[in-house]
C-alpha cells in the first residue's frame, strides 16, 4: 500500500472550477450563477485509492462528472496521463449510486455493454469473447452463476456488483465511484467495501471514491480529500495509514482508525454546519440547485445526508 | 365473487386458519395430512377447471341467450332481425364453403395490415425525431394536437374525395387512425428513458447514434408496443367503417351489403367474424408486447 511518487500523476486537477447558471425564476428573471467548485488542485497517483468527502452541495458529484468528461470545467484543467480530458473516455469508468443497469439486459449482457463498441486496440470483440469477458468479470465480483439474471431479479448489493463488473470489463485505468454503496444496507455495504479493496489490490486500478460516510472514506482511502461547503474547495487532504490490514480484524475499532476518523470528522464538521446554515442541498445534474432558488426560505432543506 | 375466494383458499396453506363456513371442502381437504399430496394435484386441476368455467361463464350465457332468446322470448317479427345463433353459424359455414368470407377477410386484412404497417413505421420514425429534437416538437406539436383530436372517420369524405373510392383511400384512413397512438407512445417512451441510464451510457463514450440504438430505443420499446396495440384495435375499427361507406369487398361491405339484401344471418356472420378478428389481433399484439417487455415485469413489485 505504498503510494507511487515521483512519476507523472495519473490524474491531475489544476485549479478546476465549475459554475452553473441557476434557472431564472419569477423573482430573478435574469437567473444567477452558482459556483459549485472553485480552485481544486489535486494530484492522484497511478494505482492510488483516494476518497472524497464533503457536505451536501459541496460539488462532489460535479467533480466526478468533470473527471468522467460528462461536463467541462469553466476554469482550470483536468489531466489524465498528462492529457487534457475533453469528453468521456474508455480510460475512465463511472460507478453510480443508483447502479444504472440496463433493465432489459441480463447481468452478463450488462457487463458486456461497454465491450460492444470498438475496443482500445481498434478491434471489435466477437460475441464469444464478450461473453467470456463478462463471465470473467462477474466472477471477479463474486457473481458466478448469475449471468442470465435480469437486474430486477437481483438484490441491491448484487446490482452494484454487476455495475462494478461492467465498469471493470472494458479495462479502464481509473474507476470513478459516486457514493456507490450509499443505497445499500450496512452489512452489504461492509461486504462490498471489502470486495472493492480486494478488487483494487488485484487489478491495481486508480480509484476516486466519493462518499458522505466518514467511516467509509477512512476505511477505503489511502488519502481522504475533504471538500469545503459551497463553493467546493479542497479543504485538506488527510493521509490514512492503517498499517498492513490482515483482513479479518475489526479495523474500524482500531485506535489508529478512530484517530483518523476523528480527524476527518473535525474537518468536515464545521463545513457541514456551514452548509446546513446556508441550507445547501444537492445540485442536480442540470445545474438546478433547489436551495439557490430565492423564493425558498433558507435553512428549510435538510442536509442530514452529509456526514 | 364466491368462486375466486374458494380458489384462493385452496392456494394458501393457511386455509385451515381461514373461516371455513363457505370454503367448505377445500379447507377440509387441506387439513387432513394423510390426503395431502395426490389430492393437491386433483385440486389444482379442479381449481383450473373451475376458474376456466367461471371465466367463460358470461360468454356461454350470452351465446345461450342468443340461441334461445329469439326463439322463445322475441316476437316473430323480431326473430327475423335477430336470428338464433345456429342460423348465424350455418350462414357462416355457407359463406366459408363458397369462399366468400375468405375473400372479404383477405380484402380487409390486406387493407388494415398495409395501413397499420405504414402507420407504425412512419409514426415510430417521426416519434423518435420529435422526442429527440425539442424544437421540432414545439413546431409540430400544435398541428399534431389538432389532427389527433379530429376523429379519423370525420375525415373519411375528404379521403374519398381526394383519393377515390379504391384501396388507397381505405389504406390511408387506416394509416391515419393507427398513426397517432403509435406516435404519442413513441414520444412518451423516449421521453421517459431514465436519465441516469443516458448518463451511464455517455460515460462509456457512446455516440449519439449508439446511445439511441442501445439505450433509448430498447428502453422505449415496451411503451411503443402499447401504442402499437392500441393502433391495431383502432385500425380494424376504422377500416370496417370505411368499408361500410364505400367498397366492393371486405368485412364492412359484407355486413352492410347483407343487411341491404336482407340476408340477416349473413350480416351477423360478418359481425361475428369482425369480433373474432379483433380478438385475435389484440391477442397477438398483447403477446408481442409482453415478449418485448419481459424485463419490465417485476419493476412494480421491486423498487431497486
Amino acid at each position: 500500500m505504498t503510494r507511487v511518487t515521483g512519476q507523472t500523476p495519473k490524474i491531475s486537477l489544476r485549479n478546476v472550477g465549475k459554475q452553473f447558471t441557476v434557472r431564472a425564476s419569477k423573482d430573478q428573471p435574469e437567473g444567477t450563477t452558482l459556483t459549485a467548485l472553485e480552485g481544486i488542485t489535486l494530484d492522484v497517483a497511478a494505482g492510488e485509492f483516494i476518497t472524497l468527502v464533503g457536505p451536501s452541495g459541496s460539488g462532489k458529484t460535479t467533480l466526478l462528472d468533470l473527471l468522467a468528461g460528462l461536463t467541462r470545467p469553466d476554469t482550470g484543467q483536468i489531466l489524465v496521463d498528462g492529457k487534457e480530458v475533453t469528453g468521456p473516455g474508455r480510460d475512465r469508468a463511472v460507478v453510480f449510486q443508483q447502479y444504472a443497469l440496463f433493465p432489459w439486459r441480463t447481468a452478463a449482457a450488462n457487463v458486456a455493454f461497454g465491450l460492444e463498441g470498438t475496443g482500445s486496440e481498434g478491434r471489435r470483440l466477437n460475441r464469444k469473447e464478450r461473453a467470456d469477458k463478462a463471465r470473467h468479470y462477474l466472477e471477479l465480483v463474486g457473481l458466478s452463476g448469475f449471468e442470465d439474471r435480469y437486474p430486477h431479479e437481483l438484490s441491491g448489493g448484487m446490482k452494484q456488483r454487476v455495475a462494478i463488473a461492467r465498469s471493470l470489463a472494458y479495462e479502464p485505468d481509473v474507476l470513478l465511484m459516486d457514493e456507490p454503496f450509499a443505497a445499500l444496507d450496512a452489512q452489504t455495504r461492509e461486504q462490498l467495501q471489502e470486495e472493492l479493496l480486494r478488487i483494487w489490490r488485484a487489478t491495481g486500478k486508480t480509484i476516486i471514491f466519493i462518499t458522505h460516510g466518514i467511516d467509509e472514506a477512512v476505511y477505503l482511502g489511502q488519502r481522504v480529500a475533504v471538500l469545503s461547503s459551497r463553493p467546493g474547495r479542497l479543504k485538506q487532504i488527510v493521509d490514512i495509514d492503517l498499517g498492513e490490514r490482515s483482513g479479518d480484524g475489526d479495523v474500524r475499532s482500531d485506535a489508529v482508525f478512530v484517530e483518523h476518523r476523528h480527524k476527518v470528522w473535525s474537518l468536515l464538521h464545521d463545513e457541514v454546519r456551514k452548509a446546513q446554515d446556508a441550507g445547501h442541498a444537492k445540485i442536480r445534474p442540470d445545474g438546478f440547485a433547489p436551495d439557490e432558488a430565492p423564493q425558498l426560505s433558507k435553512g428549510q432543506i435538510s442536509t442530514g445526508r452529509a456526514a | 365473487m364466491t368462486a375466486p375466494t374458494l380458489t384462493k383458499d385452496a392456494v394458501a396453506p393457511a386455509a385451515s386458519a381461514a373461516p371455513t363456513a363457505d370454503a367448505g371442502w377445500t379447507a377440509g381437504a387441506a387439513r387432513s395430512p394423510a390426503a395431502r399430496h395426490l389430492p393437491s394435484l386433483v385440486r389444482a386441476i379442479a381449481r383450473k377447471a373451475g376458474r376456466g368455467i367461471w371465466a367463460s361463464g358470461a360468454i356461454v350465457l350470452f351465446l345461450l341467450l342468443w340461441e334461445l332468446g329469439p326463439t322463445y322470448l322475441a316476437s316473430a317479427s323480431t326473430r327475423v332481425f335477430l336470428p338464433p345463433l345456429h342460423e348465424v353459424l350455418r350462414a357462416l359455414g355457407t359463406l366459408i364453403d363458397k369462399g366468400q368470407l375468405q375473400n372479404h377477410l383477405a380484402a380487409s386484412l390486406t387493407r388494415s395490415a398495409s395501413g397499420f404497417g405504414i402507420a407504425v413505421v412512419s409514426a415510430v420514425a417521426l416519434g423518435l425525431l420529435v422526442a429527440w429534437y425539442r424544437s421540432l416538437d414545439r413546431f409540430l406539436n400544435p398541428l399534431l394536437e389538432v389532427f389527433r383530436n379530429t376523429a379519423a372517420l370525420a375525415l373519411l369524405p375528404v379521403f374519398t374525395l381526394l383519393l377515390g373510392i379504391g384501396e388507397t383511400s381505405k389504406i390511408s384512413i387506416v394509416a391515419y387512425a393507427a398513426f397517432f397512438p403509435v406516435l404519442l407512445n413513441t414520444i412518451a417512451g423516449v421521453r421517459t428513458v431514465d436519465p441516469l441510464l443516458i448518463r451511464a451510457a455517455r460515460s462509456l463514450g457512446l455516440s449519439n447514434f449508439r446511445l439511441f440504438q442501445k439505450v433509448i430505443l430498447p428502453s422505449a420499446v415496451p411503451t411503443i408496443f402499447t401504442g402499437i396495440r392500441m393502433a391495431g384495435t383502432s385500425s380494424i375499427l376504422v377500416l370496417i367503417a370505411a368499408e361500410m361507406v364505400g367498397a366492393k369487398a371486405g368485412l364492412g361491405y359484407l355486413i352492410v351489403n347483407s343487411q341491404m339484401s336482407f340476408l340477416i344471418p349473413d350480416m351477423y356472420a360478418g359481425i361475428l367474424t369482425v369480433s373474432l378478428l379483433g380478438l385475435l389481433v389484440n391477442y397477438l399484439l398483447v403477446a408481442v408486447e409482453r415478449h418485448f417487455s419481459r424485463w419490465r415485469t417485476a419493476v412494480g413489485s421491486q423498487s431497486n
